[in-house]
């Protein structure tokens, strides 16, 4: 075999695949449908427009520049390839009021420029961490407030003694308290002289976490959830 | 095996040996930078498993925190020892069964001090905060061109020197190799421009970055390794290969599966639905060219009987093979979909296949490989044969540890994951006793190559044995199994034994 038909026999061998897995879905993806959102009547009334509000792209610079993706996923997978839905705050949230919960869809990760799906889960999914530490967690405190002190000391709190997650201190500062403490100084920490603050990179990041969330209604097509009966009569 | 039959054995051996000479600067510049990258990476990844267990070690820290100081630890492992053993033995192995001296040195070595500056940048700037975020790619941005052209400044003299060999049969061990070097820029460049310089949806751009991760452990380190196996095996055994129309099967089938694998990781996620479904039956099949070459080579090796057990490089290069065949078990067991791939696929099985594909596979082979080069490009023999016994046991018992606590930990810890009706942290709690012996057997493994690396740097310096006799790892009492030591200097071009 001659170098020339070896190298088209690899060319070959490796164009074909490279193509239909990466170059022509990458294409594809580029520009997504937008998705029309259909009324009562069946008329077009505008595209689906996925709303998130937060710094986001600074935010998940931040994310990624601290490994969070090792240990944290952001999908929530359908039925057929896990149970991810089945958790109650993972997927939106399963209260008293309704169950908002969904899988993730390719409009969720919008103003980012890569997907931190995540390689391993030794943290809960953080796809809908938003909506949980406002509705869970914070207990009718600042929610912010309660994930700065999260990433301050992770275990901190008592019934988090044991979680596994790294301090995340050094995106926070220590300033002497000139006059009455910073509305943003962190509760609980700090000595009376000092006060901690988090920096810009801890505002960042934990705008980012809190733009992490499933509570807007998806149009028709994006909706698999089984249609529910009893709560069908409006 | 090789590709024109030389006029004496005379003339042979000086050509030989001419290769070896005109290669000994880059190929151990290459391995003993490569064996430094390692323990850098085996400390930085104690440290990170360490965190997995006992998070308040050295917490609060920015350049210890977990989430840096893995990437680190396995981009270090990835680009500091992985490409840097593999460029040494690809060049010497091309050199030899191209029959043909290496001309450009020079270069070779200038870009192989700037792939390390690259790397080490690299590294750097991951631990000082700058990672992209992106698994096996977190390097930042500016690290990826340095490190493509100093790749081609090191490895286009060994397709030059493939180009004007005299005429003859090529081995399956140049078909390997060959396709590792055409195959990696191609990935390489790939990933880099599509996540890097084009934009494109944030989900597909996952989904490119875990087909680069599978690509480089199937099309890179894969057939570097089943390439340097090729070599070592009929080398040290002195048989031929068992049947070398299954090495070519072998090959065309790695080639024809491999660039399929990999968006497996994926599924679920919103790409389009064959793409994971692909991912998870390439790398299933994946071990039909593994298991077709472990069976060639291992049937080859046994019919040579004590040269197995004595020979340093074979018994390297074996249990590398046997790595192959768990690796291609767990690459079927841990990718079936709607059974296994749920459970691994977010848990710890995925970094436990890629240290068996990348420490229990590859390195073992490249070991095996360092065993039988360096020798031949110092002229000197290793100076220790327990330092030897220790790199073995202590890298194979610190392997197996991780390697079987991280599939079978990582199976359970994904049964705690699924079980929703379960809290959370219950999951967690499954991956507690796992992680604190992966750490112990990293500590085993960095035991045993600190030693190699201490080993092989003698050696550069030429305080190897002044010996013709290869090292065995056999004592014998009374000095050398061979008869009495002769002086390699003095004694001319040495024979085959």
């Amino acid at each position: 075999m001659s170098l020339r038909s070896f190298i088209l026999g690899l060319s070959a061998c490796f164009g074909f695949p490279w193509l239909m897995v990466v170059v022509v879905p990458f294409l594809k993806m580029r520009d997504i449908e937008p998705i029309p959102l259909v009324d009562d009547t069946g008329e077009t009334i505008g595209v689906f427009n996925p709303k998130r509000t937060g710094r986001i792209a600074d935010g998940s610079k931040i994310y990624a520049e601290n490994g969070c993706y090792l240990c944290h996923t952001q999908v929530v997978r359908p039925t057929y390839a896990g149970n991810d839905l089945q958790r109650p705050d993972w997927g939106g949230l399963k209260t008293d009021e309704g169950d908002t919960r969904r899988e993730t869809n390719a409009f969720d990760f919008q103003g980012e420029s890569f997907a931190h799906i995540g390689v391993a889960r030794l943290g809960p999914d953080l796809s809908n961490v938003g909506r949980r530490v406002e509705s869970l967690y914070a207990k009718g405190t600042d929610p912010e407030m309660w994930l700065y002190s999260f990433l301050y000391n992770p275990r901190a709190e008592a019934e988090r003694r044991r979680s596994f997650c790294p301090s995340f201190a050094f995106l926070f500062k220590e300033t002497k308290v000139t006059g009455a403490r910073s509305e943003k100084a962190l509760p609980g920490v700090g000595s009376e002289t000092t006060q901690i603050l988090p920096g810009p990179d801890a505002e960042a990041l934990v705008s980012y976490l809190l733009s992490l969330k499933k509570d807007q209604e998806v149009p028709a097509p994006l909706n698999f959830a089984p249609v529910k009966t009893a709560a069908a009569a409006p | 095996m090789s590709s024109v039959q030389p006029s004496t054995t005379a003339e042979d051996a000086l050509l030989r040996s001419g290769i070896d000479r005109s290669l000994r600067h880059p190929v151990m510049f290459f391995m003993t930078s490569g064996a430094a990258w390692l323990a850098v990476s085996i400390i930085l990844g104690i440290i990170g498993s360490t965190k997995l267990h006992s998070p308040e070690f050295m917490d609060g820290c920015a350049w210890s925190t977990y989430g840096r100081v893995f990437p680190a630890h396995i981009n270090a492992f990835i680009y500091g020892w992985g490409f840097q053993v593999a460029f040494a033995v690809i060049l010497w192995i091309m050199a030899r069964l191209s029959r043909q001296e290496c001309r450009s040195a020079g270069i070779i070595l200038t870009a192989g001090h700037v792939w390390n500056f690259g790397v080490s940048l690299g590294v750097l700037g991951i631990l000082a905060g700058y990672g992209t975020g992106m698994p096996w790619m977190e390097f930042p941005f500016f690290a990826w061109p340095v490190l493509l052209i100093s790749y081609i400044a090191i490895v286009i003299w060994s397709f030059i020197q493939f180009r004007v060999r005299p005429v003859g049969h090529v081995y399956i061990s140049q078909w390997y190799l060959l396709a590792a070097v055409v195959w990696f820029p191609w990935i390489f460049i790939t990933a880099n421009t599509l996540l890097h310089c084009l934009p494109g949806h944030p989900v597909m751009g996952a989904g490119i970055n875990a087909w680069y991760k599978s690509a480089l452990i199937f099309l890179f380190f894969t057939p570097v390794a089943l390439g340097t196996a090729y070599y070592l095996v009929p080398k040290v055994t002195g048989r031929p290969v068992q049947s070398y129309s299954l090495a070519k099967v072998g090959f065309w089938s790695l080639a024809a599966i491999a660039p399929w694998a990999g968006m497996q990781k994926l599924t679920g996620a919103p790409i389009p639905y064959f793409l994971p479904y692909l991912g998870a039956a390439a790398t299933i099949m994946i071990a039909l060219p593994a298991v077709s070459a472990a069976w060639n080579l291992l049937r080859t090796v046994s019919g040579a009987g004590e040269v197995a057990d004595h020979s340093p490089s074979l018994r390297f290069t074996i249990a590398g093979i046997v790595g192959l065949l768990v690796m291609a078990f767990a690459a079927v067991f841990l990718n079936i979909p709607g059974k296994t791939l749920e459970l691994t696929q977010f848990s710890l099985s995925g970094y436990g296949f890629e240290i068996l594909a990348l420490y229990g596979f590859f390195s073992f082979v490249m070991f095996g490989a360092v065993y039988f080069i360096v020798p031949r490009v110092t002229r000197r023999e290793w100076i220790s044969r327990r330092l030897i016994k220790m790199h073995f046991l202590f890298s194979a018992y610190g392997l197996v540890t991780i390697a079987l606590v991280a599939l079978f930990g990582g199976l359970l810890q994904g049964v705690g994951q699924e079980n929703w009706k379960e809290p959370w942290e219950n999951a967690a709690d499954f991956a507690y006793p796992y992680a604190m012996a992966t750490t112990v057997s990293w500590g085993f493994i960095l035991f045993s190559n600190f030693f190699f690396f201490i080993h092989l740097t003698l050696m550069w310096l030429r305080l190897g044995r002044r010996s013709s006799h290869p090292t065995l790892l056999v004592a014998h009492h009374g000095g050398s199994p061979h008869g009495p030591e002769g002086d390699i200097d003095n004694a001319g071009p040495a024979h085959a034994h």
